[in-house]
């Protein structure tokens, strides 16, 4: 068994900021949603460009219409939990949202906070692993691309050693690259063209993506994707030795005997 | 292995159940409100009100725009306003003036008019379109002269909201003089109807939508609006919404 230094301190605080303020950004955004939960491919709100509509329709009745299509969510979203012991009209529970009842004032500030703290974090670690030259362990080439499925045939256990690789393997580069530099970006920038302020200064941006509801129809699927990405590198940490895993990015050292070749 | 699966997917879900509740808790801290209410004016700071908010053509516009806010005020006094066609009504402008005045709604008509189609973005999250006219704001306020200590312009509406605590909002004199900052006394080419704020509501196409009071009344200037109701600037401001309402 070996033990390497793995994660550089920004590296591990700044994974530790990411953590809360995701955790943060995703409650208080559906805080902000559940004040109006429709979403539509369009630039000023408009019924007949709407792809998701959280409804309730009757009392005890939360239906969810994606694309047209209608189905019954009560309990889930539409009719759900309003944090004070009850049901009601509310998209999303309030178990899901900061704070945990019905606040869009107090769900924008801790919305907006975050949104800083979390650029913020990702500014000062760009910078830090540009300077220190651990990008470039990071960032997916195009030599990596045939390396992907040997990768994923490793974890299904269809091949028995993973392809070489460097200090990250082929799938978690691509899979840190796309975070990283292709969907927390986008998240921030369909974020700022909600901004009416933002607007008026940069509006080809807006007109970019689509308009404003449109930007935010985009903001709800950076979200959506960044949470499949949670989901599947807290998979990844559970599975492939979770003390070794949390161990290092808390204190930095890896124990590469223990189990080598993967990670989150 | 399942076991570890079944502890980490316990963990999880256990946070992100726990974020409502832990996130209540931590909402009601006075401190952590304070650390919060730093981004705001970050966002002041940062995107403030430059530029123009982008305007739109007439085929953009929403025929039924849609109505928010407060009741239309049906007290006798603003009754008796609208049966007249609002004839007897008086734009008040004093406080930090050299010159308070007092328009009515034929003056105002008579001052150059400006129309803007801009997309109003309300804070609940939706947007729509509007084609409004009116007079600048800048031009009201060069009419009164705000003396040197006037920082904000302080909207005095006519209507409340249902328990007695009225509307109001503010501005300051950068925000105020914005050439698209409009008191608007027309709404897709028809008078403003009592809905959308009759006889005269403010526009500022470069903010959240509570900031574009409808049924104003009296503009104050002043330096502070500390001492004005609870002291933020505005209703929805007193009610936790950000006095600086460009994000």
């Amino acid at each position: 068994m070996r033990v390497i230094y793995r994660y550089a301190f920004l590296t591990r605080a700044s994974h530790w900021v990411w953590a809360i303020a995701f955790a943060v950004l995703v409650s208080s955004g559906l805080q902000i949603f559940n004040a109006s939960p429709n979403l539509d491919a369009s630039d000023k709100s408009d019924p007949a460009r709407r792809v998701l509509a959280i409804d309730a329709p009757a009392d005890g009745v939360g239906t969810t219409t994606v694309f047209g299509r209608t189905f019954v969510t009560t309990g889930w979203l539409g009719w759900t939990d309003d944090g004070m012991g009850s049901r009601g009209p509310h998209a999303f529970s309030a178990w899901l949202t900061i704070p945990g009842y019905q606040d869009l004032a107090d769900g924008r500030r801790w919305h907006l906070f975050f949104a800083w703290a979390a650029t913020a974090c990702w500014l000062a670690w760009l910078i830090s692993a540009a300077i220190k030259g651990s990008l470039r362990e990071l960032i997916l080439r195009p030599s990596d691309l045939s390396k992907l499925w040997p990768m994923q045939a490793y974890y299904l256990k269809l091949r028995k050693e993973p392809p070489p690789h460097g200090t990250y393997n082929p799938l978690q580069k691509a899979s840190y690259t796309a975070v990283l530099f292709v969907i927390a970006p986008l998240v921030v920038i369909t974020g700022l063209a909600l901004s009416p302020g933002i607007d008026a200064i940069a509006n080809p941006l807006t007109v970019l993506l689509g308009g404003r509801q449109f930007a935010r129809l985009w903001h709800f699927a950076g979200m959506l994707l960044l949470l499949g990405f949670f989901a599947i590198h807290t998979f990844q940490v559970a599975t492939q030795g979770v003390v070794n895993q949390m161990r290092a990015m808390i204190t930095g050292w890896y124990r590469v005997g223990e189990r080598d070749g993967a990670g989150p | 292995m399942n076991r570890r699966i079944f502890l980490a997917s316990t963990v999880s879900a256990a946070a992100l159940a726990g974020c409502g509740p832990i996130g209540s808790a931590l909402n009601e801290n006075a401190a952590v409100k304070s650390a919060l209410a730093a981004a705001e004016g970050l966002n002041h700071l940062v995107i403030g009100t430059r530029g123009m908010a982008r305007e739109y053509r007439d085929r953009d516009v929403d025929r039924n725009f849609r109505v928010n806010g407060f009741s239309t005020p049906s007290d006798s006094g603003y009754m008796r306003l609208a049966a007249g066609n609002f004839a007897a009504y008086r734009l008040i402008v004093d406080g930090a003036v050299e010159r308070r005045r007092a328009f009515g709604i034929d003056e105002l008509r008579q001052m150059p008019q400006l129309t803007q189609i801009t997309r109003h973005d309300c804070v609940e999250g939706w947007s729509a379109i509007g084609k409004w006219s009116g007079v600048r704001l800048a031009g009201v306020l060069d009419a009164v002269r705000p003396r040197a200590d006037a920082r904000y312009a302080v909207f005095h509406c006519m209507d409340n909201d249902g328990s007695g605590t009225p509307y109001y909002e503010s501005l300051d004199l950068h925000q105020a003089r914005h050439p698209q900052t409009l008191l608007a006394m027309r709404l897709n080419d028809a008078p403003l109807d009592p809905e959308h704020g009759a006889p005269v509501r403010l526009r500022v196409p470069t903010q959240l939508g509570y900031k574009s009071a409808k049924w104003i009344a009296r503009i104050e200037m002043v330096g502070t609006f500390a001492n004005i109701e609870s002291g933020r600037g505005g209703y929805w401001e007193d009610q936790g919404y950000e006095w600086y309402a460009g994000i």
